[in-house]
């Protein structure tokens, strides 16, 4: 559960400091929000159903949201996959339209380069924090990666949605694209909130269960901040 | 023949399957559960492809996933292996519908021969005898009752479909059938999505005979011996050799005659196993046929020199025989141990966890069948075998000794494995005189059967 209490539009470009009254009365409203507030808006969140809800009083306002971010399944997924399937998916080489160029990684000898076993999950998750962009953390944001991937949800030919390309803001749970399992459309969808990436694969290809398909550079504070 | 097959199935027959197409020239994709993405045979292949999670029906049992893999790798074949989609006459009806080969029976003959009782009618009407049981599936609970007083007691409940022996349990008086018909049924469901039962009388001190077939298109048919498989725990085979202790060289030859005769008239087509319990006075009776490669099917590999599985994949390429009866020539002794990730000292409960070293047993007539290696996670969501020891000898005798060699080097350090059982059959008399039935584990119990074991 996280929540953007966004400082009021007083706050102007100049940082002047703050007088001391109008910094008490700021806790005071911290503190009668978080006590009294946010504990009703998470159980109306969890009742409704809604995706996020956003109530404003005085100069404050507060946003309860969904855990949005990543769920547990989507970060297995996203970044648990082993090292040698990495750089097919890494989003710089990928081979376009055809499912041997994303195999190129394992179609050495048997038994060369991977050894059976020799790594099993740390290696996976450091190339997919490594991969990430700007590493511009605030503490609040704790260790989520700043990028996240929307992978396949089977096997089968991958269509983007053709209305959305890189640069479009989505939240978590929106529709990207479809794959093609036998006729029957499995949708792609965003495993956060934030701005469409790269694409990995070109639209028409083959893609495996849980192949990285396209990269959602994370709404974060940074990236809150640069639109207003 | 094919150009590129998928293997849709995991664990020691993917990598039994990848080997034949190797041997066949034909190119292979190992389809594969996101839980087996480090597994040898997706490790080995030259190409492999996520079809699902863990969950079985996500992946292995999901027919579009399975499909649409190989329609996007190019396949022009899949390859079931044996349990999953292996048997599902359905499965292979969409197969043959997105112009892809089943490799296995075609799926009229799979559909002909999918349910137990109704096989059971056929062949015995084709001259194989039967265990004399209910006139078709049981409707309800009275006529269960009905069909139980006309059979006679013991009674031995059987779902129509699947195998493994669940859904089966055998009955002493009409309370125990009516208090077991619905424990069946839901088992049934649960395991095949079919929850018709019949019944067969319950015979006593029987062994478990299976006889080796291979048809082909043109309904030239051989059959490739017998196997017998009668060292059973709660209907799992755990042990099984060949040629059968049971009957003598005429007795294996009428049976073996009988049966292949059977199911050509039938119109079965590829290989498959008929299965038979055989009495005490040496009277066979057929009980069901298995459609498919089975576990043990290396025991007659190293029987006869046959590659069943490049044989299976042949036949289902439209390919004739090419081998007459006389040509199929069996020689000396095998035997299979299933090695499972159980543990016999508590009820055989299933294992998962790291391999941390593994050394395969060797020498002469030793094989091992495994998709183990040292730092392999066995996952805890698929069935519990690990591989197959086989050991080949001249004689049965000699083939026992081996297996004591080769049982003795197999090191699987990291799990507990039910490898003390086969221990203790090597040192059981009623196995080393060949007088094993497919109770001698479970009349005494597993523990027991150790305990006494160690005593010797």
């Amino acid at each position: 559960m996280t929540d953007d209490h966004n400082p009021a539009p007083s706050e102007g470009a100049s940082p002047a400091p703050r007088t001391a009254d109008a910094r008490a009365a700021d806790h005071a409203a911290i503190g009668r929000l978080a006590e009294d507030l946010v504990p009703a808006l998470i159980a109306k969140l969890a009742a409704s159903g809604l995706g996020e809800i956003e109530i404003g009083e005085g100069t404050w306002t507060i946003r309860v949201r969904r855990p949005g971010s990543v769920t547990p399944g989507h970060t297995r997924r996203a970044t648990d996959r082993p090292s040698r399937s990495q750089p097919g998916h890494a989003g710089h080489g990928h081979a376009p339209g055809s499912f041997e160029g994303h195999r190129t990684a394992r179609d050495g000898k048997p038994g060369s380069g991977s050894v059976p076993g020799s790594s099993n999950g740390a290696g996976p998750v450091a190339a997919g924090e490594a991969t990430g962009p700007i590493a511009q953390r605030t503490p609040d944001d704790g260790p989520q990666p700043h990028r996240v991937v929307a992978t396949s949800p089977a096997v089968g030919v991958f269509q983007p949605r053709a209305d959305i390309q890189p640069g479009t803001r989505v939240r978590n749970g929106d529709r990207l694209g479809a794959v093609d399992m036998l006729g029957i459309a499995q949708e792609v969808v965003a495993p956060a909130d934030g701005i469409l990436g790269a694409s990995l694969v070109e639209p028409g290809q083959a893609v495996e269960y849980g192949q990285e398909l396209i990269v959602i550079e994370m709404a974060g504070r940074t990236a809150d901040r640069s639109e207003v | 023949m094919f150009k590129k097959v998928l293997i849709a199935n995991r664990g020691e027959i993917a990598l039994r399957i990848l080997r034949a197409c190797r041997t066949l020239g034909v190119d292979a994709v190992v389809a594969y559960s996101e839980a087996d993405r480090e597994s040898l045979p997706v490790q080995l292949a030259d190409e492999a492809i996520c079809i699902g999670p863990a969950d079985a029906r996500r992946s292995y049992l999901s027919s579009p996933a399975v499909i649409s893999a190989a329609i996007v790798t190019g396949c022009d074949a899949i390859h079931p292996g044996y349990g999953f989609l292996s048997e599902d006459d359905s499965f292979a009806e969409v197969v043959r519908a997105h112009d892809l080969t089943f490799i296995g029976p075609p799926a009229n003959v799979l559909e002909r021969f999918a349910s137990k009782e109704a096989t059971r009618r056929l062949l015995g009407s084709l001259g194989l005898p039967t265990i004399p049981g209910s006139n078709g599936i049981l409707r309800d609970d009275a006529h269960a009752l009905e069909e139980g007083e006309r059979v006679g007691y013991p009674l031995l409940i059987k779902p129509a479909a699947g195998g493994g022996g669940k859904g089966m349990r055998m009955v002493r008086t009409p309370r125990e059938l009516e208090a077991a018909l619905n424990v069946c049924r839901s088992e049934a469901r649960a395991a095949f999505g079919d929850d018709s039962l019949y019944l067969e009388r319950w015979l006593d001190e029987t062994r478990h005979v299976e006889v080796q077939v291979a048809v082909d298109r043109y309904g030239r048919g051989i059959h490739l011996g017998e196997r017998d498989c009668s060292v059973q725990r709660r209907h799992q085979k755990i042990l099984e050799e060949g040629p059968t202790p049971a009957l003598s060289v005429e007795a294996r030859n009428e049976l073996c005659t009988r049966a292949i005769r059977a199911v050509v008239s039938a119109g079965y087509e590829n290989v498959g196993t008929l299965e038979f319990l055989v009495d005490r006075d040496g009277a066979f009776y057929f009980i069901e046929i298995n459609c498919r490669i089975q576990v043990e099917h290396p025991v007659t590999e190293m029987l006869t020199g046959i590659d069943m599985v490049a044989m299976q994949i042949r036949i289902a390429a439209g390919e004739p025989l090419g081998l007459s009866q006389a040509d199929v020539v069996s020689r000396g002794h095998a035997i299979e141990f299933r090695i499972n990730a159980e543990d016999p000292e508590r009820e055989f409960r299933p294992a998962a966890g790291v391999v941390d070293r593994y050394l395969a047993p060797g020498g002469p007539g030793v094989r091992m069948d495994s998709h183990l290696y040292a730092g392999y996670e066995v996952p805890p969501f698929y069935d519990s075998l690990l591989g197959k020891l086989i050991v080949w000898a001249p004689t049965r005798a000699a083939a026992i000794e081996r297996s004591r060699v080769a049982l003795g080097e197999l090191m699987i350090e990291g799990l507990v494995t039910n490898v003390p059982i086969h221990q203790a059959l090597l040192s059981s008399e009623p196995f080393l005189e060949g007088r094993m039935t497919t109770n001698l584990l479970d009349r005494v119990g597993s523990a027991a059967f150790l305990a006494a074991a160690a005593r010797v």
